[in-house]
Protein backbone atom coordinates (compact mmCIF):
# COMPACT_ATOMS: atom_id res chain seq x y z
CA UNK A 1 0.00 0.00 0.00
CA UNK A 2 1.12 3.52 -0.69
CA UNK A 3 0.11 6.61 1.29
CA UNK A 4 -0.26 10.11 -0.06
CA UNK A 5 -0.91 13.28 1.92
CA UNK A 6 -1.74 16.22 -0.36
CA UNK A 7 -1.43 19.68 1.20
CA UNK A 8 -4.34 21.42 -0.46
CA UNK A 9 -7.55 20.60 -2.34
CA UNK A 10 -5.89 21.66 -5.59
CA UNK A 11 -2.96 19.33 -4.98
CA UNK A 12 -5.35 16.51 -4.03
CA UNK A 13 -7.29 16.86 -7.28
CA UNK A 14 -4.10 17.03 -9.34
CA UNK A 15 -2.73 13.92 -7.71
CA UNK A 16 -5.87 11.83 -8.14
CA UNK A 17 -6.18 12.83 -11.79
CA UNK A 18 -2.90 10.99 -12.42
CA UNK A 19 -3.47 7.88 -10.30
CA UNK A 20 -4.64 4.76 -12.05
CA UNK A 21 -5.89 1.67 -10.24
CA UNK A 22 -7.34 1.10 -6.84
CA UNK A 23 -7.43 4.07 -4.47
CA UNK A 24 -9.13 5.06 -1.24
CA UNK A 25 -9.78 8.42 0.36
CA UNK A 26 -8.97 8.26 4.02
CA UNK A 27 -11.30 10.62 5.89
CA UNK A 28 -12.26 9.47 9.42
CA UNK A 29 -10.96 6.01 8.60
CA UNK A 30 -13.64 4.24 10.66
CA UNK A 31 -14.56 2.05 7.69
CA UNK A 32 -11.16 1.85 5.95
CA UNK A 33 -9.22 0.91 9.11
CA UNK A 34 -11.50 -2.05 9.64
CA UNK A 35 -11.41 -3.08 5.98
CA UNK A 36 -7.60 -3.09 6.15
CA UNK A 37 -7.67 -5.07 9.39
CA UNK A 38 -10.00 -7.65 7.84
CA UNK A 39 -7.92 -7.85 4.67
CA UNK A 40 -10.77 -6.49 2.54
CA UNK A 41 -8.38 -3.75 1.40
CA UNK A 42 -4.96 -5.22 0.63
CA UNK A 43 -3.37 -2.91 -1.87
CA UNK A 44 -3.88 0.33 -3.70
CA UNK A 45 -3.19 3.89 -2.76
CA UNK A 46 -4.51 5.53 0.37
CA UNK A 47 -4.96 9.27 0.08
CA UNK A 48 -5.44 11.29 3.26
CA UNK A 49 -8.11 13.97 2.94
CA UNK A 50 -9.18 14.65 6.52
CA UNK A 51 -6.89 17.67 6.98
CA UNK A 52 -8.05 19.51 3.86
CA UNK A 53 -9.86 22.62 5.05
CA UNK A 54 -12.05 23.20 1.99
CA UNK A 55 -13.75 19.86 2.59
CA UNK A 56 -14.84 20.53 6.17
CA UNK A 57 -17.57 22.55 7.84
CA UNK A 58 -21.24 23.49 7.78
CA UNK A 59 -22.53 26.71 6.24
CA UNK A 60 -25.51 28.09 4.34
CA UNK A 61 -26.29 30.21 1.35
CA UNK A 62 -29.62 31.58 0.18
CA UNK A 63 -30.91 28.24 -1.10
CA UNK A 64 -28.96 25.49 0.62
CA UNK A 65 -27.34 24.19 3.76
CA UNK A 66 -23.87 22.99 2.71
CA UNK A 67 -22.03 20.28 4.61
CA UNK A 68 -18.40 19.57 3.68
CA UNK A 69 -17.66 15.90 3.03
CA UNK A 70 -15.19 15.47 5.92
CA UNK A 71 -17.57 17.03 8.44
CA UNK A 72 -17.91 14.60 11.35
CA UNK A 73 -21.19 13.40 12.83
CA UNK A 74 -20.20 15.18 16.04
CA UNK A 75 -19.95 18.47 14.16
CA UNK A 76 -23.39 17.75 12.70
CA UNK A 77 -24.97 16.89 16.04
CA UNK A 78 -23.46 19.96 17.74
CA UNK A 79 -24.19 22.42 14.91
CA UNK A 80 -26.31 25.44 15.84
CA UNK A 81 -27.12 26.09 12.21
CA UNK A 82 -28.54 22.59 11.76
CA UNK A 83 -30.43 22.87 15.02
CA UNK A 84 -32.12 25.97 13.57
CA UNK A 85 -32.63 24.83 10.00
CA UNK A 86 -32.72 21.03 9.89
CA UNK A 87 -33.63 19.84 13.40
CA UNK A 88 -35.16 16.56 12.16
CA UNK A 89 -31.99 15.68 10.24
CA UNK A 90 -29.84 16.55 13.23
CA UNK A 91 -31.95 14.73 15.82
CA UNK A 92 -32.15 11.60 13.70
CA UNK A 93 -28.35 11.31 13.78
CA UNK A 94 -28.08 11.59 17.57
CA UNK A 95 -27.87 7.82 17.90
CA UNK A 96 -25.38 7.35 15.07
CA UNK A 97 -22.88 4.64 16.10
CA UNK A 98 -21.61 5.78 19.52
CA UNK A 99 -20.42 9.11 20.93
CA UNK A 100 -16.84 7.92 20.32
CA UNK A 101 -17.34 7.02 16.65
CA UNK A 102 -19.30 10.24 16.10
CA UNK A 103 -16.16 12.27 16.79
CA UNK A 104 -14.32 10.53 13.98
CA UNK A 105 -16.77 9.29 11.31
CA UNK A 106 -17.53 11.67 8.43
CA UNK A 107 -20.66 12.24 6.36
CA UNK A 108 -18.80 11.85 3.04
CA UNK A 109 -17.31 8.56 4.24
CA UNK A 110 -20.75 7.29 5.22
CA UNK A 111 -22.12 7.97 1.73
CA UNK A 112 -19.06 6.83 -0.25
CA UNK A 113 -18.42 3.67 1.73
CA UNK A 114 -21.56 2.62 -0.12
CA UNK A 115 -23.01 0.35 2.52
CA UNK A 116 -26.76 -0.37 2.12
CA UNK A 117 -26.98 0.35 5.86
CA UNK A 118 -25.41 3.83 5.80
CA UNK A 119 -27.57 5.79 8.25
CA UNK A 120 -27.27 9.22 6.71
CA UNK A 121 -28.40 8.23 3.21
CA UNK A 122 -32.16 7.56 3.69
CA UNK A 123 -32.37 10.86 5.60
CA UNK A 124 -30.64 12.80 2.85
CA UNK A 125 -32.85 11.09 0.26
CA UNK A 126 -36.10 12.34 1.79
CA UNK A 127 -34.58 15.79 2.22
CA UNK A 128 -33.76 15.87 -1.53
CA UNK A 129 -30.04 16.09 -0.80
CA UNK A 130 -27.53 16.80 -3.55
CA UNK A 131 -23.84 16.04 -3.88
CA UNK A 132 -21.22 18.40 -5.20
CA UNK A 133 -18.61 16.32 -7.01
CA UNK A 134 -15.27 17.81 -7.91
CA UNK A 135 -12.28 16.82 -10.03
CA UNK A 136 -9.31 18.59 -11.52
CA UNK A 137 -11.25 19.35 -14.68
CA UNK A 138 -14.83 19.83 -13.53
CA UNK A 139 -17.33 20.49 -10.85
CA UNK A 140 -20.90 19.15 -10.98
CA UNK A 141 -23.89 18.84 -8.69
CA UNK A 142 -26.11 15.78 -8.82
CA UNK A 143 -29.10 14.49 -6.90
CA UNK A 144 -28.04 12.00 -4.24
CA UNK A 145 -30.63 9.54 -5.56
CA UNK A 146 -28.73 9.38 -8.86
CA UNK A 147 -25.39 8.72 -7.14
CA UNK A 148 -25.77 4.98 -6.55
CA UNK A 149 -25.77 2.48 -9.39
CA UNK A 150 -25.40 -0.83 -7.54
CA UNK A 151 -23.96 -2.46 -4.45
CA UNK A 152 -21.03 -0.18 -3.52
CA UNK A 153 -21.15 1.28 -7.05
CA UNK A 154 -21.51 4.99 -7.85
CA UNK A 155 -21.40 7.36 -10.78
CA UNK A 156 -18.21 8.87 -9.32
CA UNK A 157 -15.51 9.17 -12.03
CA UNK A 158 -12.03 7.84 -11.15
CA UNK A 159 -10.68 11.34 -10.57
CA UNK A 160 -13.69 12.70 -8.70
CA UNK A 161 -14.42 13.09 -4.99
CA UNK A 162 -17.43 14.27 -3.03
CA UNK A 163 -16.79 17.87 -2.04
CA UNK A 164 -19.97 18.63 -0.17
CA UNK A 165 -23.57 17.74 0.51
CA UNK A 166 -26.34 20.25 -0.23
CA UNK A 167 -29.71 20.22 1.48
CA UNK A 168 -32.41 22.71 0.38
CA UNK A 169 -33.06 25.40 3.01
CA UNK A 170 -36.73 24.59 3.46
CA UNK A 171 -36.39 20.82 3.10
CA UNK A 172 -38.10 20.09 6.41
CA UNK A 173 -40.47 23.04 6.58
CA UNK A 174 -44.09 22.14 7.18
CA UNK A 175 -43.48 18.41 6.94
CA UNK A 176 -44.46 15.74 9.37
CA UNK A 177 -41.21 13.82 9.87
CA UNK A 178 -40.40 10.20 10.60
CA UNK A 179 -37.17 8.24 11.07
CA UNK A 180 -36.79 4.83 12.56
CA UNK A 181 -33.82 2.51 12.52
CA UNK A 182 -34.19 -1.06 13.72
CA UNK A 183 -31.03 -2.71 15.02
CA UNK A 184 -30.23 -5.37 17.57
CA UNK A 185 -29.55 -2.83 20.30
CA UNK A 186 -29.49 0.91 20.70
CA UNK A 187 -25.82 1.80 20.63
CA UNK A 188 -23.38 0.71 17.97
CA UNK A 189 -25.83 -1.31 15.99
CA UNK A 190 -25.89 -1.63 12.25
CA UNK A 191 -29.36 -1.01 10.87
CA UNK A 192 -31.37 -4.05 9.82
CA UNK A 193 -34.07 -1.82 8.46
CA UNK A 194 -34.29 1.97 8.32
CA UNK A 195 -37.23 4.06 7.13
CA UNK A 196 -37.24 7.84 6.73
CA UNK A 197 -40.32 9.77 5.70
CA UNK A 198 -41.73 13.26 5.20
CA UNK A 199 -45.39 13.97 4.60
CA UNK A 200 -47.68 16.95 4.24
CA UNK A 201 -51.31 16.19 4.95
CA UNK A 202 -54.01 18.81 4.37
CA UNK A 203 -57.65 18.02 5.21
CA UNK A 204 -56.74 14.38 5.52
CA UNK A 205 -55.28 14.31 2.02
CA UNK A 206 -51.61 13.56 1.34
CA UNK A 207 -50.27 16.59 -0.53
CA UNK A 208 -46.61 15.64 -0.47
CA UNK A 209 -44.91 12.39 0.43
CA UNK A 210 -41.30 11.22 0.52
CA UNK A 211 -40.21 7.80 1.78
CA UNK A 212 -36.73 6.30 1.71
CA UNK A 213 -35.46 2.99 3.06
CA UNK A 214 -32.04 1.66 4.04
CA UNK A 215 -30.71 -1.89 4.35
CA UNK A 216 -33.43 -3.28 2.10
CA UNK A 217 -31.79 -3.03 -1.33
CA UNK A 218 -28.29 -2.88 -2.75
CA UNK A 219 -28.28 0.76 -1.75
CA UNK A 220 -30.70 3.03 0.15
CA UNK A 221 -33.41 4.43 -2.08
CA UNK A 222 -36.65 6.37 -2.37
CA UNK A 223 -39.81 4.31 -2.76
CA UNK A 224 -41.06 6.01 -5.95
CA UNK A 225 -43.91 3.57 -6.63
CA UNK A 226 -45.30 3.76 -3.10
CA UNK A 227 -45.01 7.55 -3.21
CA UNK A 228 -46.95 7.61 -6.52
CA UNK A 229 -49.66 5.43 -5.03
CA UNK A 230 -50.01 7.62 -1.94
CA UNK A 231 -49.89 11.06 -3.50
CA UNK A 232 -53.22 12.92 -3.30
CA UNK A 233 -54.86 10.03 -1.46
CA UNK A 234 -57.16 10.50 1.44
CA UNK A 235 -55.60 8.89 4.53
CA UNK A 236 -58.81 6.85 4.96
CA UNK A 237 -58.47 5.36 1.48
CA UNK A 238 -55.00 3.92 1.91
CA UNK A 239 -55.13 0.21 1.13
CA UNK A 240 -52.29 -1.50 2.96
CA UNK A 241 -52.81 -4.71 0.98
CA UNK A 242 -52.03 -2.70 -2.11
CA UNK A 243 -48.97 -1.19 -0.42
CA UNK A 244 -47.77 -4.69 0.43
CA UNK A 245 -47.96 -5.65 -3.26
CA UNK A 246 -46.14 -2.53 -4.45
CA UNK A 247 -43.49 -2.90 -1.76
CA UNK A 248 -42.76 -6.44 -2.98
CA UNK A 249 -41.76 -4.89 -6.30
CA UNK A 250 -39.82 -2.07 -4.80
CA UNK A 251 -37.60 -3.66 -2.20
CA UNK A 252 -35.44 -6.77 -2.38
CA UNK A 253 -34.44 -7.54 1.20
CA UNK A 254 -31.70 -10.06 1.78
CA UNK A 255 -31.16 -12.72 4.40
CA UNK A 256 -27.86 -12.31 6.21
CA UNK A 257 -26.31 -12.88 9.61
CA UNK A 258 -28.38 -10.09 11.08
CA UNK A 259 -31.86 -10.93 9.78
CA UNK A 260 -34.07 -12.96 7.56
CA UNK A 261 -35.59 -11.37 4.44
CA UNK A 262 -39.24 -12.01 5.34
CA UNK A 263 -38.69 -10.40 8.72
CA UNK A 264 -37.12 -7.39 7.03
CA UNK A 265 -40.06 -7.08 4.63
CA UNK A 266 -42.70 -7.23 7.37
CA UNK A 267 -40.89 -4.74 9.60
CA UNK A 268 -40.44 -2.34 6.70
CA UNK A 269 -44.15 -2.55 5.93
CA UNK A 270 -45.02 -1.94 9.58
CA UNK A 271 -42.75 1.09 9.77
CA UNK A 272 -44.36 2.58 6.66
CA UNK A 273 -47.76 2.00 8.26
CA UNK A 274 -46.61 3.62 11.48
CA UNK A 275 -45.35 6.64 9.54
CA UNK A 276 -48.57 7.05 7.55
CA UNK A 277 -50.87 6.63 10.52
CA UNK A 278 -48.76 8.79 12.82
CA UNK A 279 -50.80 11.82 13.83
CA UNK A 280 -49.63 15.03 12.24
CA UNK A 281 -47.26 16.72 14.66
CA UNK A 282 -47.60 20.14 13.02
CA UNK B 1 5.81 10.51 8.39
CA UNK B 2 6.71 13.17 10.92
CA UNK B 3 3.86 14.32 13.15
CA UNK B 4 3.71 17.05 15.76
CA UNK B 5 0.94 17.08 18.32
CA UNK B 6 0.21 17.91 21.90
CA UNK B 7 0.15 14.94 24.26
CA UNK B 8 -1.01 15.41 27.83
CA UNK B 9 -0.11 19.11 27.74
CA UNK B 10 3.34 18.63 26.19
CA UNK B 11 4.40 19.26 22.62
CA UNK B 12 5.67 16.07 21.06
CA UNK B 13 7.01 15.07 17.68
CA UNK B 14 7.53 11.59 16.27
CA UNK B 15 8.45 9.92 13.02
CA UNK B 16 6.08 7.00 12.41
CA UNK B 17 4.19 5.01 9.80
CA UNK B 18 1.20 7.20 8.76
CA UNK B 19 -1.21 4.35 9.52
CA UNK B 20 0.17 3.55 12.96
CA UNK B 21 -2.74 3.62 15.38
CA UNK B 22 -2.81 6.28 18.08
CA UNK B 23 -3.40 3.41 20.53
CA UNK B 24 -0.04 1.86 19.58
CA UNK B 25 1.73 5.22 19.49
CA UNK B 26 0.61 5.89 23.06
CA UNK B 27 1.57 2.46 24.35
CA UNK B 28 4.75 1.78 22.35
CA UNK B 29 6.25 5.19 21.62
CA UNK B 30 5.25 6.95 24.83
CA UNK B 31 4.90 4.10 27.33
CA UNK B 32 1.39 5.24 28.28
CA UNK B 33 -0.15 1.90 29.14
CA UNK B 34 -3.40 3.16 30.66
CA UNK B 35 -5.10 3.17 27.25
CA UNK B 36 -6.14 -0.44 26.58
CA UNK B 37 -6.87 -2.47 23.50
CA UNK B 38 -10.05 -4.53 23.65
CA UNK B 39 -11.62 -5.13 20.26
CA UNK B 40 -9.40 -2.97 18.05
CA UNK B 41 -12.50 -2.17 15.96
CA UNK B 42 -14.17 0.80 17.60
CA UNK B 43 -16.78 -1.27 19.44
CA UNK B 44 -15.63 -1.51 23.06
CA UNK B 45 -14.20 1.88 24.06
CA UNK B 46 -11.30 0.46 26.14
CA UNK B 47 -8.97 2.66 24.07
CA UNK B 48 -10.89 5.95 24.56
CA UNK B 49 -8.89 9.20 24.70
CA UNK B 50 -9.81 12.84 24.12
CA UNK B 51 -8.74 14.33 20.80
CA UNK B 52 -9.20 18.10 20.60
CA UNK B 53 -11.43 17.73 23.64
CA UNK B 54 -13.76 15.09 22.13
CA UNK B 55 -13.79 11.38 23.01
CA UNK B 56 -12.50 9.03 20.29
CA UNK B 57 -11.49 5.38 20.04
CA UNK B 58 -7.70 5.55 19.66
CA UNK B 59 -7.69 2.21 17.81
CA UNK B 60 -9.36 3.98 14.86
CA UNK B 61 -7.24 7.15 14.93
CA UNK B 62 -4.04 6.99 12.90
CA UNK B 63 -0.79 8.94 12.89
CA UNK B 64 -2.00 10.77 9.76
CA UNK B 65 -4.85 12.27 11.81
CA UNK B 66 -2.63 13.67 14.53
CA UNK B 67 -0.85 16.70 13.10
CA UNK B 68 -1.62 19.73 15.29
CA UNK B 69 -4.09 17.82 17.45
CA UNK B 70 -4.34 17.81 21.26
CA UNK B 71 -4.53 14.40 22.90
CA UNK B 72 -5.44 13.82 26.52
CA UNK B 73 -5.09 10.28 27.86
CA UNK B 74 -6.39 8.65 31.00
CA UNK B 75 -3.04 9.29 32.70
CA UNK B 76 -3.56 13.06 32.49
CA UNK B 77 -7.28 12.91 33.19
CA UNK B 78 -6.70 10.89 36.37
CA UNK B 79 -4.70 13.84 37.73
CA UNK B 80 -7.37 16.45 36.95
CA UNK B 81 -9.74 17.41 39.79
CA UNK B 82 -12.75 16.02 37.91
CA UNK B 83 -10.82 12.87 37.08
CA UNK B 84 -9.96 12.40 40.75
CA UNK B 85 -13.57 13.00 41.73
CA UNK B 86 -14.69 10.31 39.29
CA UNK B 87 -12.13 7.82 40.56
CA UNK B 88 -13.32 8.43 44.13
CA UNK B 89 -16.95 7.89 43.08
CA UNK B 90 -16.14 4.68 41.18
CA UNK B 91 -14.37 3.57 44.34
CA UNK B 92 -17.19 4.56 46.64
CA UNK B 93 -19.83 2.64 44.67
CA UNK B 94 -17.57 -0.37 44.01
CA UNK B 95 -18.11 0.06 40.30
CA UNK B 96 -14.93 -1.63 39.12
CA UNK B 97 -14.32 -5.36 38.95
CA UNK B 98 -11.49 -6.57 36.68
CA UNK B 99 -10.76 -2.96 35.73
CA UNK B 100 -9.92 -3.48 32.07
CA UNK B 101 -12.72 -1.23 30.82
CA UNK B 102 -12.18 1.38 33.49
CA UNK B 103 -9.71 3.74 31.73
CA UNK B 104 -12.16 4.05 28.82
CA UNK B 105 -15.13 4.64 31.12
CA UNK B 106 -13.13 7.23 33.01
CA UNK B 107 -12.39 9.20 29.83
CA UNK B 108 -15.99 9.04 28.58
CA UNK B 109 -17.37 9.98 32.01
CA UNK B 110 -14.86 12.80 32.29
CA UNK B 111 -16.03 14.17 28.94
CA UNK B 112 -19.64 13.96 30.14
CA UNK B 113 -18.85 15.80 33.36
CA UNK B 114 -17.03 18.68 31.69
CA UNK B 115 -19.38 19.03 28.69
CA UNK B 116 -22.75 18.53 30.41
CA UNK B 117 -22.64 17.04 33.91
CA UNK B 118 -26.39 16.93 34.47
CA UNK B 119 -27.36 14.26 36.99
CA UNK B 120 -29.56 12.51 34.44
CA UNK B 121 -29.43 8.75 34.01
CA UNK B 122 -30.55 8.71 30.36
CA UNK B 123 -27.92 11.24 29.38
CA UNK B 124 -25.25 9.29 31.24
CA UNK B 125 -26.23 6.03 29.55
CA UNK B 126 -26.07 7.77 26.19
CA UNK B 127 -22.67 9.30 26.96
CA UNK B 128 -21.26 5.90 27.97
CA UNK B 129 -22.90 3.93 25.15
CA UNK B 130 -19.60 3.52 23.29
CA UNK B 131 -17.98 1.71 26.24
CA UNK B 132 -18.46 -1.95 27.03
CA UNK B 133 -17.93 -3.67 30.40
CA UNK B 134 -17.90 -7.46 30.54
CA UNK B 135 -18.02 -7.71 34.34
CA UNK B 136 -20.27 -5.30 36.14
CA UNK B 137 -23.61 -5.06 34.38
CA UNK B 138 -23.23 -1.26 34.20
CA UNK B 139 -25.61 -0.27 37.03
CA UNK B 140 -22.81 0.59 39.45
CA UNK B 141 -20.93 2.47 36.75
CA UNK B 142 -23.99 4.62 36.06
CA UNK B 143 -24.45 5.11 39.80
CA UNK B 144 -20.91 6.34 40.24
CA UNK B 145 -21.22 8.85 37.41
CA UNK B 146 -24.55 10.03 38.86
CA UNK B 147 -22.79 10.48 42.18
CA UNK B 148 -19.93 12.38 40.55
CA UNK B 149 -22.40 14.75 38.87
CA UNK B 150 -24.04 15.39 42.22
CA UNK B 151 -20.73 16.02 43.99
CA UNK B 152 -19.50 18.23 41.22
CA UNK B 153 -22.57 20.41 41.64
CA UNK B 154 -22.27 20.47 45.42
CA UNK B 155 -18.63 21.46 45.33
CA UNK B 156 -18.72 23.43 42.10
CA UNK B 157 -16.68 26.24 43.66
CA UNK B 158 -13.76 23.82 43.95
CA UNK B 159 -13.84 22.72 40.34
CA UNK B 160 -14.81 25.84 38.48
CA UNK B 161 -11.52 27.54 39.28
CA UNK B 162 -9.36 24.70 38.13
CA UNK B 163 -11.31 23.41 35.20
CA UNK B 164 -13.67 25.87 33.55
CA UNK B 165 -16.77 23.97 32.48
CA UNK B 166 -17.49 24.36 28.80
C1 LIG C 1 -17.95 0.74 15.89
C2 LIG C 1 -18.55 1.28 14.63
C3 LIG C 1 -19.89 1.64 14.60
C4 LIG C 1 -20.47 2.14 13.44
N1 LIG C 1 -21.80 2.48 13.48
C5 LIG C 1 -22.39 2.97 12.36
C6 LIG C 1 -23.78 3.35 12.39
O1 LIG C 1 -24.48 3.29 13.41
N2 LIG C 1 -24.33 3.79 11.22
C7 LIG C 1 -23.61 3.89 10.07
O2 LIG C 1 -24.16 4.30 9.05
N3 LIG C 1 -22.29 3.58 10.03
C8 LIG C 1 -21.67 3.11 11.14
N4 LIG C 1 -20.34 2.77 11.10
C9 LIG C 1 -19.57 2.88 9.85
C10 LIG C 1 -18.73 4.15 9.67
O3 LIG C 1 -18.39 4.72 10.91
C11 LIG C 1 -19.44 5.20 8.82
O4 LIG C 1 -19.75 4.66 7.56
C12 LIG C 1 -18.60 6.49 8.66
O5 LIG C 1 -19.46 7.56 8.34
C13 LIG C 1 -17.51 6.40 7.61
O6 LIG C 1 -16.83 7.64 7.55
P1 LIG C 1 -15.23 7.75 7.62
O7 LIG C 1 -14.87 9.15 7.43
O8 LIG C 1 -14.71 7.06 8.81
O9 LIG C 1 -14.89 6.88 6.31
P2 LIG C 1 -13.48 6.30 5.72
O10 LIG C 1 -13.23 5.02 6.41
O11 LIG C 1 -12.44 7.37 5.87
O12 LIG C 1 -13.89 6.13 4.23
C14 LIG C 1 -14.93 5.25 3.84
C15 LIG C 1 -15.03 5.16 2.32
O13 LIG C 1 -15.50 6.38 1.77
C16 LIG C 1 -14.63 6.86 0.74
N5 LIG C 1 -14.62 8.32 0.88
C17 LIG C 1 -14.43 9.02 2.05
N6 LIG C 1 -14.55 10.34 1.82
C18 LIG C 1 -14.80 10.50 0.49
C19 LIG C 1 -15.01 11.64 -0.37
N7 LIG C 1 -14.98 12.89 0.11
N8 LIG C 1 -15.24 11.41 -1.69
C20 LIG C 1 -15.27 10.15 -2.18
N9 LIG C 1 -15.08 9.05 -1.44
C21 LIG C 1 -14.84 9.21 -0.11
C22 LIG C 1 -13.31 6.19 0.98
O14 LIG C 1 -12.59 6.00 -0.23
C23 LIG C 1 -13.72 4.87 1.61
O15 LIG C 1 -13.98 3.90 0.61
C24 LIG C 1 -19.70 2.28 12.26
C25 LIG C 1 -18.34 1.96 12.29
C26 LIG C 1 -17.76 1.47 13.45
C27 LIG C 1 -16.30 1.13 13.46
S1 LIG D 1 -10.01 -1.27 21.31
FE1 LIG D 1 -10.68 0.54 20.46
S2 LIG D 1 -12.80 0.43 20.70
FE2 LIG D 1 -12.17 -1.53 21.34
S1 LIG E 1 -14.79 -4.27 35.15
FE1 LIG E 1 -14.15 -5.90 33.90
S2 LIG E 1 -14.69 -5.22 31.93
FE2 LIG E 1 -15.52 -3.71 33.17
Amino acid sequence: MEFIKPNTLKELLEIISTITGEKYYFAGGTDINIQIKKDIIRNGKIIFINHIKELNGIKEDENYILIGSTTTFRQIIESKLLNDKLPFFQKSLNNFASPLIQSQATIGGNIANGSPTADVVPLLLVLDGKLELISNSMNRTINLKDFFTGYKKFILKPDEIIKSIFIPQNAENGFDTFYEKIGSRKALSIAKIAVAGLKKVVNNEINEIKIAVGSLNEYPRRLDLIEDYLLNKDLKDIDFKKIRIILKEEITPITDLRSDKDYRFEVCLNLIKKFLLKPDSG
Amino acid sequence: MKVNFNLNNKKVSIDVDPMKRLLDILREDFGLLGTKEGCGEGECGACTVLMDGKPVTSCLVNACHLEGKTILTVEAIAKEPIGKLLIDCFDETNAVQCGFCFPGFLVSSYYFLISDGEQNLDKIKEALSGNICRCTGYQKIFESVMLACKKKQLYSHRFSLIHPVR
